[in-house]
């Protein structure tokens, strides 16, 4: 009982965490149909950028996430209206958007491995080894800020696209661009705007993660496999199946260390991919494509 | 002045060229038709004003001011709104959001609950339905939504393209009574229709397009009763 309650605790947090990596890949896609492969590279930037800011200036990673984020989402302008903005839209797009980011985030690797090294780093603060009682459990206190932050994460992003005009105007366009100029949305603005907040967002999982785990040039690859197992799994460009699905590939990942050897527990997500594309492809939770 | 004035415009799709210099005015208050076959150029017209499709050639001006250089999505903020085909309405919002979303450029926006009610009063099917997704809806209702959607602009040229398209008959109706309804509330119009008869019927005025050029035009009951024209559009 008391390790199913620790499992269950473990899968609620690494949820959170899941989801917080999830939502850019997802909210890209939803709006512009384009599977944002730069979205690994960008979470091992927002990694690197925190841990910058930490050793250089001292400052604690949670609060540099008024820089971080800010940072990744000006990337992310500067990534759309630099490349993103001239690639065909839709279907017809897909081979030409996956190459193009491809190499954005190749270029990106190389950078980091010039600038950083390919050594592991990690950062440690004073409380990095502090732990919390939760239910009785045990919990290490950043996995516990980290799963609060992916919820703000959610709860901001949910008033942000049901709530106000702009949100409105970005599920709009997802869901029929063309009438949206009939009523005077600049679609090309929405598209930039998506994608800088979606890369806003992979900055900010970025940073999460780097108070989790040592990172190198090559992070960000693994992060970038299961945001996408969890944006299919709760169907695409939903803010509430993304949290679904995030909290389904934990849960699965977290207690199959009961059945299986830990060593397999990546490829847990992958097989519960491949049986959601084959028998569930519109999402697990029932969630249409907005076409 | 005219709200509208057309000159003598050339549009192309690729290398096909859809309008062959198409001129037409609208003056304030009227109901102006246009009529033709599928494919003659009527939707493209329709496009070419609300900025979607590029001119190749000739000027669109609105209210005495030339539209040239105007982007599509600033047009709405100027008084021109388009009821698309096929309504085009963003199927998994409620009708009240896609409403709102109407509303959208800044002109609009200050007004947007006063023209939200105005918009209830006038479908009050649609209040009924403001939380319902718009794509559940039918056709007659989802007509309606486009309609309020463009009205929530607060257009001064309200132009529809085939909005009887794809409608029961009683629907139809009801389409073109609410076309004189907008007029009689002060707005001007352009009616795209492939239902010529109807389309004439409610029309003060009426343009005859043929294979991307304006082959007649005139008062709509003269068009109407027209022998040739209706040899060719209505076999009588």
């Amino acid at each position: 009982m008391d390790q199913f309650l620790s499992l269950v605790v473990s899968a609620v947090l690494l949820a959170g965490l899941y989801a917080a990596m999830a939502f850019g890949l997802g909210l890209i896609y939803g709006v512009l149909r384009i599977v944002n492969l730069a979205h690994g590279g960008v979470i091992m930037a927002g990694a690197y950028t925190t841990w910058v800011l930490f050793t250089r200036f001292g400052m604690d990673p949670y609060l540099s996430i008024p820089i971080v984020v800010p940072l990744a989402f000006l990337f992310g302008v500067g990534l759309y209206k630099g490349l993103v903005r001239f690639l065909p839209r839709g279907a017809a797009g897909g081979v030409q958007s996956l190459l193009l980011l491809f190499g954005v985030w190749l270029v990106m690797q190389n950078v980091a491995y010039l600038l950083f090294s390919g050594n592991d780093q990690a950062i440690r603060t004073s409380y990095s080894t502090r732990g919390l009682s939760l239910l009785g459990v045990i919990v290490p206190l950043n996995r516990l800020v980290v799963f609060v932050i992916g919820l703000l994460t959610l709860a901001v992003l949910h008033v942000l696209l049901t709530r106000t005009y702009v949100g409105k105007a970005i599920r709009a366009v997802a869901q029929n661009p063309d009438s949206c100029t009939l009523v005077g949305i600049d679609v090309e603005r929405i598209y930039t705007l998506t994608f800088a907040i979606g890369t806003a967002l992979a900055g900010l999982a970025g940073l999460l993660l780097s108070t989790l785990f040592a990172f190198n040039p090559g992070a960000g690859a693994v992060e970038l496999l299961k945001s996408f197992v969890i944006v299919v799994l709760g169907g695409l460009g939903s803010v509430v199946g993304i949290a679904l699905g995030a909290f389904v590939l934990a849960t699965v990942e977290v207690f199959s260390i009961l059945v299986l050897p830990s060593f397999l527990t990546a490829a847990v997500g992958f097989v519960l991919l491949v049986l959601v594309l084959v028998f569930r492809p519109g999402g697990l939770f029932g969630q249409k494509v907005l076409s | 002045m005219s709200v509208l004035e057309v000159q003598d415009i050339e549009v192309f799709y690729g290398d096909a060229q859809a309008l062959f210099g198409v001129s037409l005015t609208v003056e304030q208050g009227e109901i102006v038709t246009i009529v033709g076959s599928n494919g003659a150029g009527k939707t493209t017209t329709l496009r070419a004003i609300a900025g979607i499709r590029p001119l190749a050639k000739g000027e669109v001006a609105f209210e005495g001011t030339s539209l040239k250089g105007v982007p599509a999505g600033e047009r709405p903020g100027m008084g021109i709104a388009l009821v698309p085909e096929g309504r085009e309405l963003w199927p998994q919002m409620t009708v009240e959001e896609n409403l709102e979303l109407g509303a959208f450029s800044p002109r609009a926006r200050k007004d947007r609950v006063a023209t939200l009610r105005y918009v209830y009063t006038l479908f009050p099917r649609l209040a009924e339905r403001r939380r319902q997704l718009a794509g559940t809806m039918s056709g007659g209702e989802q007509q309606m939504c486009a309609i309020g959607r463009a009205l929530m602009s607060k257009p001064r040229l309200l132009m529809f393209d085939e909005p009887s398209l794809g409608l029961a008959p009683i629907l139809v109706q009801q389409v073109f009574a609410n076309v004189q309804r907008l007029r009689d509330e002060g707005l001007t119009i352009l009616l795209v229709e492939q239902n010529l008869k109807k389309a004439l019927e409610t029309a003060d005025r009426g343009y005859v397009i043929e294979t991307g050029a304006i082959a007649q035009y005139g008062p709509a009951s003269e068009l109407l009763a027209d022998e040739s024209i209706r040899a060719a559009y209505l076999g009588i």
